[in-house]
Formats: structure tokens, sequence, C-alpha cells
């Protein structure tokens, strides 16, 4: 008989290093300082600062809360990466000997140490409206039933705990600090995807302007750090295709989308030197003409006529006319792809590879500036 | 050789030819031998899943069958959102039966093959990082890149959403760097080689665009690059033919060669210029194209 058990969660212990960002906005020091503490082999990084917070510097500031991700108070970055500190567990991490980098999320301005100030986070999800707007004052005599069809549509969008994570690493914010951003927008199409609200055009107006959805652009770093799943950059993709379905349609982000149908409809392939005019409008495009005639002397502005055109096209302008037949338009055309995307994380061949067993960071982040 | 479909792509059939025919004289060297798909349309590149999500779907589906109809298990792709667009839809498709199948009656009736689920969408990039593709790079890369310094930039959407892309950790990339390695070059680090380029809004948003697109150029410049080479012909585009604008807006000239993947192997692999066609490039190739020599 096997007379071996493994040992009990907690009953052994592990080394954890980590090296912190400190700082302190009122004086402008700082400081990368390094703390070794012995910790049971469960635990996670927010575990490990308040080891660190108890038993070595007090000073240490960071936010904390339910320890159990919901109440999103423990954002920050490890190794330039956002995470949830609660959700983070420390084991493999501290067995391969890394010693990660621990700095405040990036996008927000620093308070001190690991602390953001959340302000611009919170005017941004603020100017979202986010509150249902049934239409009405009173309410209604009868209850409202809201099927669970209706309501898979914001599912994900609804799981959000405004940590902030996605934030953190948006590329577009890093260039436009007005950009509304991943958070506030996925909040916002929580309230136009919500069969009950009445306000879906105005908030879509509210939301195509300069600062809104058509900014976004698409690094895909939201999807990847956010810790519930949310996928904000599907959902302002969802914000988009309700605002062309609704007639939203002046921006130039909407006008160079729709452009890229219309090219599949007749040529098939992009018609990429009408795309400029076509989404800039012509005014604008002829002040680009120095710019475009640099570019024609490298081939770069191929000519429109004749048409690069693709074998059986006519295929691809039916198949457009089927499915508006069908009537998935908007929202509905990306949330009926989400059940199978929601399997990807129980799939074997889709498992991200971790691609080396040992973690090795390129470069270390750069500390976040208040 | 292995016979795959080749998915071109907008970019490359059009402004980016060079990197069309860099690609195909690259092939045969690193054992792929590309099936040209005559009826396929453009993915969408993001815009037509933005606008139109459920025609984006079909869309891809169609490309997908016609690979399938080629009967090629694999559709080669040159382009990062080409290869986000596909393999998103071709995992939506290949884990859904319902939606599968009415996608693929769709395709029927308007006269195009069923798609079964039976093709991968594969990057060049990773044909030739790991794996047989690697092996004969190595074999064929025997002009070398030596004493070129490269920046490797690897763009988002080959990385990003990992769950869909999944071929290396998106945070800690390694492909572009032992490609470089396995050409003889010196692969330098710096933070943004993971970053945005700033294409998908550099027509609506041109400034947010430009402040994205300055970090790589910037960030390579100060590590002592010679040349930047890119997976992705929208970042090519963006980083070469907007360097220019950077020079307006912050009046600095960067002259930042950026090279196609298939044309950074290329270089080593011996390729013609006629092959390489460095003459489309905006900011000048030459200064690499010196060093080497040398």
């Amino acid at each position: 008989m096997h007379s071996e058990l493994a040992p009990a969660p907690g009953s052994t212990t592990i080394d954890v290093a980590l090296k912190i960002w400190r700082y302190d906005a009122e004086t402008g020091e700082k400081e990368l300082k390094r703390y070794e503490v012995e910790a049971p082999d469960w635990v996670t990084l927010l575990d490990v600062l308040d080891l660190i917070k108890d038993k070595q510097d007090g000073t240490l500031a960071y936010r904390k809360s339910c320890r159990m991700m919901i109440c999103g108070s423990c954002g920050m970055r490890m190794d330039g990466a956002a995470v949830l500190a609660c959700k983070t567990r420390m084991y493999d991490i501290a067995k391969s000997g890394h010693v990660p980098v621990i700095s405040p999320m990036g996008n927000l301005p620093v308070r001190k140490d690991l602390v953001v100030d959340m302000d611009p986070f919170w005017s941004k999800i603020r100017a979202m409206k986010p509150w249902l707007d049934p239409g009405y004052e009173e309410p209604a005599e009868k209850e409202r039933i809201v099927s669970q069809q209706q309501m898979n549509v914001i599912h994900k969008e609804a799981l959000c705990i405004m940590c902030g994570c996605c934030v953190s690493e948006c590329n577009s914010m890093e260039s436009d600090p007005e950009f509304f951003g991943p958070a506030a927008l996925a909040k916002g199409m929580r309230f136009v995807g919500d069969a009950r609200d009445q306000a879906d055009v105005a908030r879509l107006n509210d939301y195509n302007t300069e600062h809104g959805i058509w900014d976004c652009t698409r690094c895909y770093f939201c999807n990847e750090r956010c810790p519930k799943g949310v996928d904000p950059r599907d959902a302002i993709a969802k914000l988009g295709a309700e605002s062309i379905k609704q007639g939203v349609d002046h921006d130039m982000g909407a006008k160079h989308a729709k452009w890229f149908v219309t090219s599949a409809k007749t040529t098939g392939w992009l018609r990429e030197t009408e795309l400029v005019p076509k989404t800039q409008g012509v005014v604008s495009a002829i002040k680009q003409t120095k710019f475009a005639l640099g570019l024609a002397r490298r081939g770069k502005v191929p000519p429109p006529v004749p048409p690069h055109v693709a074998a059986r096209v006519d295929e691809s302008r039916k198949l457009y006319n089927l499915v508006k037949e069908q009537g998935r338009d908007g929202a509905l055309g990306i949330v009926q792809g989400e059940h199978a995307l929601g399997r990807i994380e129980f799939a074997e061949q889709a498992g991200v590879k971790t691609s080396d067993p040992e973690v090795r960071p390129g470069v270390e982040p750069p500390h976040a500036e208040g | 050789m292995r016979k795959v479909a080749y998915y071109k792509g907008c970019l490359a059939s059009l402004s980016a030819k060079e990197l069309d025919s860099s690609t195909q004289a690259l092939a045969p060297k690193v054992g792929l031998e590309l099936v040209e798909l005559e009826t396929v349309t453009c993915c969408g590149a993001g815009d037509i899943h933005e606008a139109e999500p459920d025609y984006y779907l079909h869309l891809n589906a169609r490309i997908l069958a016609y690979a399938e109809a080629a009967n090629c298990d694999t559709l080669l792709t040159v382009c990062n959102v080409c290869t986000l667009n596909l393999r998103q839809a071709n995992w939506q498709l290949k884990n859904d039966a319902d939606l599968r199948e009415r996608v693929s009656t769709n395709l029927e009736r308007v006269g195009v093959p069923p798609y079964s689920g039976n093709v991968e969408v594969r990057h060049l990039l990773w044909e030739i990082a790991e794996g047989e593709g690697y092996e004969l790079l190595k074999q064929s890369a025997h002009r070398g890149l030596k004493g070129l310094k490269i920046a490797p930039f690897y763009g988002c959407q080959i990385l990003r959403p990992s769950k869909i892309l999944g071929f290396e950790d998106s945070d800690r990339p390694w492909s572009l760097e032992r490609i470089i390695e396995a050409c003889g070059g010196e692969a330098i680090d710096y933070p943004a080689k993971i970053k945005c380029c700033g294409f998908p809004i550099i027509q609506a948003r041109e400034e947010t665009a430009l402040g994205e697109l300055i970090q790589p150029i910037e960030q390579a410049k100060e590590a002592g690059a010679d040349a930047l080479v890119t997976p992705c012909p929208l970042c090519h585009l963006s980083l070469d033919a907007w360097q220019s604008k950077l020079k307006e807006s912050t009046g600095k000239d960067f002259a930042m060669p950026i090279l196609h993947l298939s044309q950074l192997v290329g270089v080593a692999a011996g390729l013609e210029e006629s092959e390489l066609k460095f003459k489309r490039h905006v900011v000048p190739v030459t200064p690499v194209l010196e060093k080497l020599e040398v």
C-alpha cells in the first residue's frame, strides 16, 4: 500500500522574493526595493504583500479588501502586466527562482507605492451614465420579465468588477489620456445591450465622440488583462456594431469600418486607395496629398483602376444579402460566437504555451510616473 | 514539401507586394509549397467584425471553406490581423455545431463549398520558429545577418488575445528573437516590442496613433537597432510609411528601416532584390544592406 501521502496544503513553505517599486508622490522619492519572505506554498501575491507589511515594513502601501477576486481593489502590475494580487499564486514563480517586479497599474496617477488615484477611472465610468434608463418615470404596474437569452447579450460585460486592470495597459489611453477606455466602454455596452434600457441611441451618440469607441486601437491588452473574462475589446466591437446598426455612423472610425464592408461586397478585397477619402472626406484627403504622393512613389498607393477583384466575388455579395435577411445584426453577431470562444479555456489545443519553464522577463517595466 | 493554402490578404496583394514576392521566394526554402486561393476575399481586418459581425463570420468561413476544398489542412497567413480574424472565426465554427451548421448552409446557398472545420490557420512566423521549418531555416540562412542588430516588433494581433492566438507567451514572446538569432543577427530587447503600432486608427485618429507608433521606433533606435522586423504588413505600413509624419511632429528623423519577416529571413537566405523589393519601402533599407556587405 502507498504509505506516502501528498503533503497537506500549507504544510510546506516556499521562499518568495519580490522587488517592489516604492514611491511617495509628496516627496517624489522612488526606489526599487527587494523583499524576501517565507510563506505557505499556497500564497497569492496579496498574501505575500500582507506578510511583508505585517512582519517587515509597515509603510508599504497597497489596496485590498475582499481577497477573493470580487471587490476589484488589488489591481497592480507584476513584471509590467496588470493582475489582481489576490488571484496570482506565487508557487511556480518562487520555485523558478524568478524575482518579479511589482509596480502600480499604468495609465493612472500614482499616489504612494502600489496605490493609484482611481478618480480618472471613476469619472469615465460615470460619463457612461451607468444606470438603467427604462424610458418611463413611474414603475410599470406589471413586473417586466427579461429572458435568459436577452441577458446573455451582456453576461460578460456584467462580470466587470471595475478593478482597472484593463485600463492599465490600454495602448490608446497611453497616447490619448482622455480616451474613455475599455472599462468604461464595457460598462456602456452593459447598458446599450440591456433589453430594459430605452436610451441606446442617446448612449451610442455619447460614446461616438472624439475619445469614444473609435479611439480604440485594438491592441487587445484589455482582453488579455481582465481577470474576470469581460473581454472589453469585444464589448467595444459590439458598441461599434450597434452604432452602425442604429445609423450612428458619423465618426471617421465608423466610415472606415463600413468601407471594408463595401469593398468585400464589390471587389472582395479592400479598395485601399479609396479608403482615405471614404474615411476622412474629400477635403481632408486632399490635405494629405503631399503625404500620399510620397507613398505613391514607392508603389504604396495602388491605382484603383483596374480593381483587384476576387474570383466569384458575387458569392460574397450574395452572402451579405443573405445574412442581412437573417437579422443577426449589431452586437448579436458577436454574442453568437461567445459560446464557442468561452470553451477555449477548457480545450487542450488552445492552451497558451508558457513557452519557457523558467519565467524570464524581457526588459524590466519602467516605473509608472504619477 | 508541405502543401499549404496561402492566404495573402489585402496588403500583400496591393501596397505591400514586396511581402508577397519575398514570401513566395522563401517558402520552398523552408519546406512550404504554397497553394494560392483565387476565390478568397478580405478577412475584414477587424473592421467588418466591428461593422457587420455576422457577415465577418461568413466571409471568413468562406475563406476557410475554399482552403478545405483545396485539400489543405493549413491556411498560411502573413499578416497579424488576418491571423486573428481567421482564427477567431475558425474557433467559433469548430466549437459550435449549431453555428457551423447555419453558416455552412448559408455558404452552400450562395454556391460556396460547406466548411467542416478541418483547417488550421497558422502564421508564417510560427511555421519557421519551430519544428521542420526552423531546421530548414537554419540551413538556408547561410548568408546570415552577421553584425546586424535587429529589433523584433511583434505587433498586437499575433499575440493577443492569447487564448485565440496561443502560440507563445504573449508577454514574453520568443519566436522572432529565435529566428533573428538563427540567421546570425543580434536581437535587441525593448519594452514596446509587444505594443501597438497604431495602424487600426491611423486614419480616424492620427494623433493618437502616432503617439503609439513612435514608441517602438524611438526605443529601437535608442537600443542601437539597425532595423526593425515585423510579421505584420499593417505594422510595416504604419512604421515605414508613417515614420515621416513623426519627423513633422517631433522634428526627429529616426530613419529606421522596417523589414517584413520574410524579407529579413530572405536576406539571410540570399534572395534577390527582385524578390525582396526593398525599393518599395519609404524608409531606405540601403544602410542595412551596406552594413551586411562589409
